[in-house]
């Protein structure tokens, strides 16, 4: 048993628990994009970031993957935290401005778009991931995959071409938080 | 295994977004006179510290069955399987009820009346997982060769890539020389013999390679076996049939090419297709090609670009062996501007080398051919252009399947698709999820595709023997167990056979006795629609049987009221867009309750007669749309026949056919879904719940006996659609006539269902039940003796001169 304390209350968990898990299972909300339960931690949104004080140092750390330790203190609404985390909202709204999700803790963090916004997006999509790893991991097909990098980063089937592999289970557009899956779906199922 | 049940509830707060909409503590209370032997609320089951905590209590109570309240099974069915493997939970023992996407975001109404509807929804579930049945797979053995039907190109990539990693395989071909393989290469992928290189070196080393053995392919007479232990039966020349036995087969089906209607254009000798130009290339010689132009053109769009650009290819590598082997003949290819040129730079510079003319044209204006010249629009400059030809070379026709497919079809869970290609059926889905290939389907047959793609196929479908041998050798290769038949209660009628769009239920060696039937789990896809079509009610999907699926809806509709409508929706289609519209924000009346079920195909008629029995207002059914998005093949189309009939007994017994609804939609339209939903609960407003006075009640009872008889259930699955017909059997030649016979089958039987209830066990007349019956004696009396003499009814003696029955044999 593995004893820690989240914004001051005393919490207990055991090897190999997130420190986002167990703070959720005591009612401590903490933002998320990219994590979902039934999928395996990935780390994307960073929007998850929490400070921890082991005693010697405080650092600003993801919650989603990093694993709890005896004696260490979680905070994760202090200003730095949620100085970061302004800072990542920034860069995800600069990224994908078409996104319900992101406009929405956008405004609850009082962010507005910079000089370095994305011109011409019409897609709601943040790049989370989340369509990807649910195809590959629950329904165990390949159909999706991210392509191309940097500003030009996209959901696609691979080739860009209506995938064989693609069952039409439309898992993805259930667990597409922004609603962008369901123009992919209809370009990757063909 | 322990076959006592202990059932685990676990309902998901899901951080508020249940727990906000459905009074939860309420649900509890509710449920707390139900069998279970644990229920707790959680936060989130699904985090590691929920799951920490399902453990604990599964340990500490010894649950085996798991039941878990909270969001999609669809994205969460790994989830809890897997972290509870560890404690001894089995796959199959666990199961979900969705309360956040049918319940808490979907409906306006306060926490109490949504804990109403949660509860009515977890004890239908509860009342199922009482029934589920301890499952042990079956391993398989995996031995002997691969056996490479079809004769397709594919099939002999199949082949060397089996050879090359150690495994045998017989090749069955109709040209048994690398020479005649390669001549009659033409006819499904024209300009491919010619240029090819290394295609020879692999047809040389495939009838070389002491692993291959290549047979001469024959007319097959019968397919029987399942995944480990194929046996194929050829015929002779001499009707003698020979069986060869194999532990896989893979199937390589190419389409073949038809000649272009030349006759259309005119011009004689000078006009010809791609076909009869590579017929001239393989047999003439250098005189046979006169000095002159020869200009290809592809034409022909209605058969889509990807067969444009193959006779693109095709054109290019013909003009390019004329450059070589007939320099006196100069070449020029039109080919439409919207297809992409798939020749690579180096290609290009060769073209530049031979003089090969490479043209495209606006495919817009169609080009225009005349006397030795042929006019077309440049694209570039939008000009009228003129080309000179001495020969005109037209594309040919991208036909059906070969001639073999049909031979195939009738043995194999391959069928066609409207348009002409082949397509196996659908990956397995349930219970093992994972598509586990143990069909291997290759060739053009499946989608026009170019050679290369082709022998990648070939390539790709012995690896997946491979691993199907490697796993073998593991023992790790195990049949689940999906589908039973009943040996005491199967007839043999092969039903089942017929209809069985994956191939799962085994084939019988033509012209033998009528045997039982076994089911091959391997290639089963958990359809079911053979479990609700048997006569006899012999096949069954085991832990998804109709018993279970009765339970569950006798304990739901204990908990509805009376104007509440019962609803089934299909894992895909009808799941899938009604948890959409709780992603979507949309809601809808909170008066249905939905059932998801594998496949609409899988409800057996008889469900729906209990569920009107059990007091159902009305049912309505969501499915995919039957032309194109059934996963089971024609499961919809099954599951309409079958609610038609029920409709059609409930006009005999005088109640409103409405009362049952069936609804199409897709997985993306969640928008749809809630607008079938709203239109039926509208529609069913104005309609008073079913009368519970006994002669309804004798009535329904009747129903949901007739829907039981073998012959009702016989006539209905012989007008089913079965997975080789292409046409919808609504458009049938027919359609009145047969449906007819279907109405006075079920008019007869009816009548005779409700004889034996108002019998009951009584002693009467036929005037005594003619006045239980409210009918005229005259109805019923040509109907006595007939059950008499079938055994349903005893004649007991004879008082006052009228003949007095009761049920039963004698």
């Amino acid at each position: 048993m593995i004893t820690f304390s989240i914004n001051g209350k005393e919490v207990q968990g055991q090897e190999g628990w997130t420190i986002l898990e167990v703070a959720r299972w005591h009612g401590i909300e903490i933002p998320t994009l990219c994590h979902h339960g039934a999928l395996e931690p990935y780390g994307a949104c960073r929007l998850c970031v929490v400070e921890v004080n082991d005693g010697k140092r405080s650092r600003v750390v993801i919650s989603c993957m990093y694993p709890i330790r005896t004696g260490i203190n979680v905070q994760t609404d202090t200003p730095r935290v949620l100085n970061v985390r302004r800072w990542i909202v920034q860069l995800l709204l600069d990224e994908s401005p078409e996104s319900p999700k992101i406009r929405e803790l956008a405004q609850t963090l009082g962010v507005t778009p910079s000089r370095f916004q994305k011109k011409g997006v019409d897609f709601a999509c943040h790049l989370c991931g989340l369509c990807v790893r649910v195809c590959q991991e629950v329904v165990g097909v390949q159909a999706l995959s991210f392509s191309n990098r940097g500003l030009r980063k996209e959901i696609s089937s691979p080739f860009h071409t209506a995938s064989k592999e693609c069952l039409g289970c439309g898992t993805c557009i259930y667990i597409c938080p922004t609603g962008a899956m369901e123009q992919v779906f209809l370009r990757v199922h063909g | 295994m322990n076959t006592e049940s202990k059932i685990g509830i676990f309902l998901c707060e899901c951080g508020g977004k249940i727990s906000s909409r459905i009074d939860l503590p309420q649900v509890c209370e509710q449920l707390r006179y139900e069998s279970w032997d644990h229920l707790g609320v959680y936060p989130y089951p699904c985090l590691a510290p929920g799951i920490a905590a399902m453990r604990q209590e599964v340990e500490a109570k010894g649950l085996n069955r798991i039941l878990v309240a909270g969001c999609s099974s669809r994205v969460m069915k790994k989830r809890f399987p897997n972290a509870l493997a560890s404690v001894g939970v089995e796959k199959y023992q666990v199961e979900m009820v969705n309360l956040k996407d049918h319940v808490a975001a979907v409906h306006e109404g306060t926490p109490q009346e949504l804990a109403r509807k949660a509860a009515a929804l977890i004890a239908g579930s509860i009342a199922n997982l009482k029934l589920l049945e301890p499952y042990e797979p079956v391993p398989l053995n995996f031995e002997g060769p691969a056996l490479i039907l079809g004769g397709g190109i594919s099939g002999f990539a199949a082949a060397r890539e089996l050879a090359h990693q150690g495994m045998e395989c017989v090749l069955f071909s109709r040209a048994l020389t690398p020479e005649r393989v390669l001549d009659e290469l033409y006819r499904t992928f024209p300009g491919c013999r010619l240029f090819c290189g290394e295609l020879g070196e692999l047809f040389r080393e495939v009838f070389a390679h002491p692993l291959i053995k290549v047979m001469p392919d024959q007319p097959i007479d019968y397919i029987i076996g399942g995944v480990g232990d194929y046996r194929v039966g050829f015929k002779g020349p001499d009707a003698t049939v020979t069986e060869v036995a194999g532990s896989a087969i893979i199937t390589a089906l190419d389409r073949e090419f038809a000649g272009a209607d030349t006759d259309y254009l005119g011009g004689g000798e000078r006009v010809c297709d791609l076909l009869d130009l590579e017929e001239r290339l393989i047999e003439g010689d250098d005189s046979d090609f006169k000095p002159g132009k020869m200009l290809f053109w592809i034409n022909s769009p209605e058969h889509g670009q990807a067969a444009q650009e193959m006779a693109t290819v095709a054109a290019w590598r013909d003009s390019l062996v004329l450059a070589r082997e007939h320099p006196q003949v100069k070449s020029t290819v039109l080919y439409p501007a919207n297809v992409r040129l798939p020749l690579t730079g180096a290609d290009l510079v060769e073209a530049r080398a031979h003089g090969i003319g490479l043209q495209s044209y606006a495919p817009e204006v169609h080009p225009v051919v005349l006397s030795g010249y042929l006019t077309y629009v440049n694209p570039s400059d939008h000009l009228e252009h003129e080309l000179a030809w001495d020969n005109l070379v037209v594309s040919a026709v991208p036909g059906e399947p070969v001639a073999k497919s049909q031979e195939l079809l009738r043995w194999l869970p391959i069928y066609p698709e409207n348009g002409g290609a082949l397509k196996k059926s659908h990956v397995k889905f349930w219970p093992d999820q994972v598509p586990d290939e143990s069909l291997f389907f290759t060739g053009s047959a499946g989608g026009l595709c170019d050679l290369n793609e082709v022998l990648q196929q070939g390539k790709k479908a012995a690896r997946g023997v491979l691993r199907l041998r490697e796993k073998a050798l593991e023992g790790r290769l195990v049949s689940p167990v999906v589908v039973q038949v009943d040996k005491d209660l199967c007839e043999g009628c092969g039903l089942c056979t017929e209809i069985c769009p994956c191939g799962g239920i085994e084939h019988v060696k033509p012209g033998s006795v009528a045997l039982p039937r076994e089911a091959d789990n391997h290639l089963c896809t958990g359809g079911g629609t053979c479990a609700a079509t048997c006569p006899y009610e012999a096949v069954r999907v085991l832990n998804n049987t109709a018993q279970q699926l009765e339970a569950r809806i006798k304990a739901l509709l204990g908990r509805m009221q009376a104007d509440e409508v019962l609803g089934f929706v299909c894992g895909w289609g009808g799941l899938a867009s009604a948890e959409q519209a709780a992603v979507k924000g949309l809601t809808y009346n909170k008066g249905i309750y939905l059932i998801p079920v594998n496949c609409l195909g899988s409800l057996d008629p008889f469900i729906l007669s209990k569920a009107f029995l059990s007091g159902a207002k009305s049912i309505m059914l969501a499915g995919c749309t039957p032309t194109h998005s059934c996963h089971y093949a024609y499961g919809v189309d099954h599951c309409w026949h079958r609610v038609n009939v029920v409709k059609k007994l409930l006009s005999l017994a005088g109640l409103e056919r409405r009362r049952l609804a069936m609804g199409y939609v897709e997985v993306n339209e969640p928008e749809s879904f809630v607008s079938m939903v709203e239109s039926h609960m509208d529609g069913m407003e104005k309609l008073p719940p079913l009368p519970q006075d006994d002669k309804t009640k004798a009535r329904l009872w009747a129903i949901h006996a007739t829907l039981h008889r073998p012959r009702v259930r016989w006539v209905l699955g012989t007008s089913l659609r079965r997975p080789t017909e292409k046409e919808f059997p609504g458009s049938q030649f027919n359609a009145v006539d047969a449906d007819d016979t279907m109405l006075d089958v079920l008019r007869e039987e009816f009548l005779a269902a409700r004889i034996i209830k108002a019998l009951g066990d009584q002693l009467l007349n036929p005037p005594g039940i003619a006045r239980i019956m409210e009918e005229p004696v005259k109805n019923i009396t040509p109907l006595l003796p007939d059950m008499a003499s079938e055994g349903r009814i005893t004649l007991k003696s004879w008082e006052g001169g009228y003949p007095i029955y009761a049920v039963g044999k004698a």
